[in-house]
């Protein structure tokens, strides 16, 4: 009977998960083979003709190869923003966990506050323009680590709090000083949640579409989410332009996502057994 | 060259004290081991020669540098934790060449220094492991490995080797013993093992509630302890007391008597004591033997029969239990009555304070 039941809810999950996932992914493949005029249809029909290649040829081709260097802004982007994420918060996470102060409580509810309050736009642009940070790549990095920094401390103090305090001490007396103990003891330590977080902060930045949109305005600045304005307008929609766009700015997160799977599941369950 | 001398030092967290004043001096090369109850602050005085804990006054002098405020990288010391702190990310050679990397020894050097330490503990074929390969045993040797090619003058252990089974730690004291001979260095060594303390140190040194209770010698610790607290600490099983009257003072011997004792004859330091004076008579378990013509009476109430001796529960008719260590095994069944005779050589009296009235010697 039990047996019955477990099979029943497996198909059922793998069924679940398959409309929400894999249908919509089909369908906007589909979408990226077919032409104009059958794309504006917008069904589920088999396309006619193989179009892939004319669509990702004008996709990156549009707007003086806007493509391109969208691709470029999101990578440098993505990839400081979550250095940045890695080695900040794991510091923050480190000295919260380990050095008790007065100050924590109040610090601990400043990185709650940041995990809850929406920021408020207008404000925040008023004052990178102040900084001179408006509009600006490094400007951009700077809002994603501030908007994504709390979460990442949360993390990392749960996981720095798991450490024994003993291994630090060994370190400090065999002569290391305290960038020796977070470099070469804590953070190596950390590479479990430093792969979640990789992943999940990186997917999450490189999909940012309201962030850029708000802070990064120009056609030099564009990522690639904001590519996707480039086919839509309110007369006349190239849908399969599109969802090819959708399909190639997909790709790099699920490669990010496929690399690092294997390392996600090893780190979940190190350490889970003591030794 | 470096010997220890602590003077006065007291630790409090916020406003709670809990090393009192320890004032000590430890020769270059001594063995010292501390012991006493759990939490009188055994590691916190390991860790403040470490230099892990903040004095919070008197001075610590390693050698003849006063170390108050100097990091623990500059003290000259290694520590051996009793959760063996191996880097679990390196491998066992890279554990034990850390400290040596930090301090920039060139590659060829630290090589060298870390296999004649592997060597030393017989531990060269695991240097390529991690440290979660590795038996308990096999990390506190890697751990012990890791102190010693620093080449440090003082060898700090909290307790190294609680983690490990019975036969295991009977072995790896012995080792510990023969580092100590061969390394000539000094070692300070936190242990709850009586064993351990009894044939390791040189120096033992008592603690209770942060204060130090007695320092010396393991034996003289065990024949003239200076008060209750270290006479009850040191031996296993633990010593017996019971409460006495002084009857009579002749010379140096004072005769006591009480319910359960009809009349022993104490060497004593009978200066400090008059007729009629209510003292506590502490007597060693192993020092009461099977005696037709003794004075104290009892009725066997458990035994636990070990093969080379007997131990004995006995119910005195004050109402105390007293302990009996009896050589040999003796077949003897409960509520048997059993007469004893106290080798009076061997016994201890304390006044009223719990200070020893031993006979000077
Ligand atoms: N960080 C701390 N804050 C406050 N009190 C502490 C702290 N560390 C230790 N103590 C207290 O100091 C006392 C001594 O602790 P310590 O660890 O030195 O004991 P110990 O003798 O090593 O005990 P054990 O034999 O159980 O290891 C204990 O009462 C403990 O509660
Ligand atoms: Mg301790």
């Amino acid at each position: 009977m039990k047996r019955r039941a477990s099979i029943i809810g497996g198909v059922a999950a793998i069924a679940g998960s398959f409309v929400v996932f894999v249908i919509p992914f089909i369908f906007i493949i589909l979408m990226a083979f077919k032409d104009k005029p059958q794309s504006a249809l917008r069904d589920f029909s088999w396309p006619q003709g193989f179009h892939l290649w004319d669509n990702l040829v004008q996709v990156v081709t549009t707007r003086n190869w806007m493509m391109i260097t969208a691709f470029i802004n999101s990578a440098l982007i993505t990839v400081i923003s979550v250095t940045l994420l890695v080695v900040l918060a794991a510091m923050v996470g480190f000295v919260l966990a380990r050095r008790k102060t007065r100050m924590n409580g109040l610090i601990e509810f400043l990185i709650l506050a940041g995990l809850m309050i929406p920021p408020a736009v207008v404000p925040t642009i008023w004052l990178m323009q102040g900084l001179k940070l408006f509009g600006t790549l490094h400007g951009m990095i700077l809002i994603e680590v501030a908007y994504n920094l709390p979460f990442s401390i949360i993390l990392y103090r749960a996981f720095v709090a798991t450490i024994p305090r003993d291994l630090d001490e060994a370190a400090i007396i065999d002569g290391a000083r305290p960038l020796d103990v977070f470099f070469r003891i804590i953070l190596p330590m950390l590479w479990p949640v430093t792969v979640t977080n990789i992943v999940v902060q990186s997917v999450g930045i490189f999909n940012d579409f309201t962030n850029p949109l708000y802070y990064l305005p120009g056609n030099q600045n564009a990522t690639v989410q904001l590519t996707l304005y480039n086919f839509q307008s309110q007369y006349n929609t190239s849908y399969n332009l599109l969802f090819t766009n959708i399909l190639l700015i997909t790709v790099p997160p699920l490669i990010v996502f496929l690399f690092f799977n294997r390392q996600i599941v090893a780190g979940m369950t190190a350490g889970a057994v003591k030794g | 060259m470096a010997g220890l001398e602590f003077k006065a030092l007291h630790k409090t967290y916020g406003s709670v004290p809990v090393i009192k004043g320890v004032d000590l001096s430890v020769d270059h090369g001594e063995f010292v081991v501390f012991v006493g109850p759990s939490g009188c602050g055994k590691s916190t005085l390991l860790r403040m020669i470490a230099g892990l804990e903040d004095i919070t006054s008197g001075e610590l002098w390693i050698g003849d540098k006063l170390c108050n405020d100097v990091e623990p990288r500059d003290r000259g010391i290694a520590m051996v934790f009793q959760s063996y702190a191996l880097y679990p990310h390196m491998t066992v050679y890279d554990n034990v060449g850390f400290g040596l990397k930090l301090a920039r020894t060139d590659k060829a050097e630290r090589d060298r220094k870390i296999r004649d330490a592997a060597r030393i503990l017989q531990m060269e074929a695991l240097l390529d492991r991690k440290p979660s390969q590795l038996s308990g045993g096999q990390r506190q040797r890697v751990a012990i490995g890791r102190a010693i090619v620093r080449q440090p003058e003082v060898f700090l252990f909290d307790e190294p080797l609680s983690n490990l089974d019975a036969a295991l730690r009977v072995d790896m004291r012995m080792e510990l013993a023969k580092l100590h001979q061969d390394l000539g260095a000094t070692m300070i060594y936190v242990t709850h093992d009586q064993v351990e303390a009894m044939t390791l140190a040189d120096k033992i040194v008592v603690l209770n509630g942060g204060v130090v209770q007695q320092v010396g010698a393991p034996i003289d610790l065990y024949q003239r302890p200076a008060n209750l607290f270290v006479a009850g600490f040191i031996g296993s099983p633990k010593m017996n007391f019971a409460e006495v009257t002084v009857q009579s003072i002749d010379g140096t011997m004072a005769t006591v008597t009480s319910k359960d004792i009809s009349s022993v004859s104490v060497a004593a330091d009978t200066s400090r004591m008059s007729v009629g004076d209510t003292l506590t008579l502490g007597v060693r378990p192993h020092h009461l033997t099977l005696d037709a013509s003794g004075t104290l009476v009892g009725g066997v109430s458990l035994v636990e029969r070990l093969g080379n001796e007997t131990n004995v529960s006995l119910k005195l008719p004050s109402g105390a239990t007293w302990l009996v260590v009896l050589d040999g095994d003796h077949n003897l069944r409960g509520s048997q009555a059993l007469q004893l005779a106290v080798d009076s050589s061997t016994v201890v009296l304390f006044d009223k304070t719990g200070q020893s009235l031993l006979a000077p010697r």
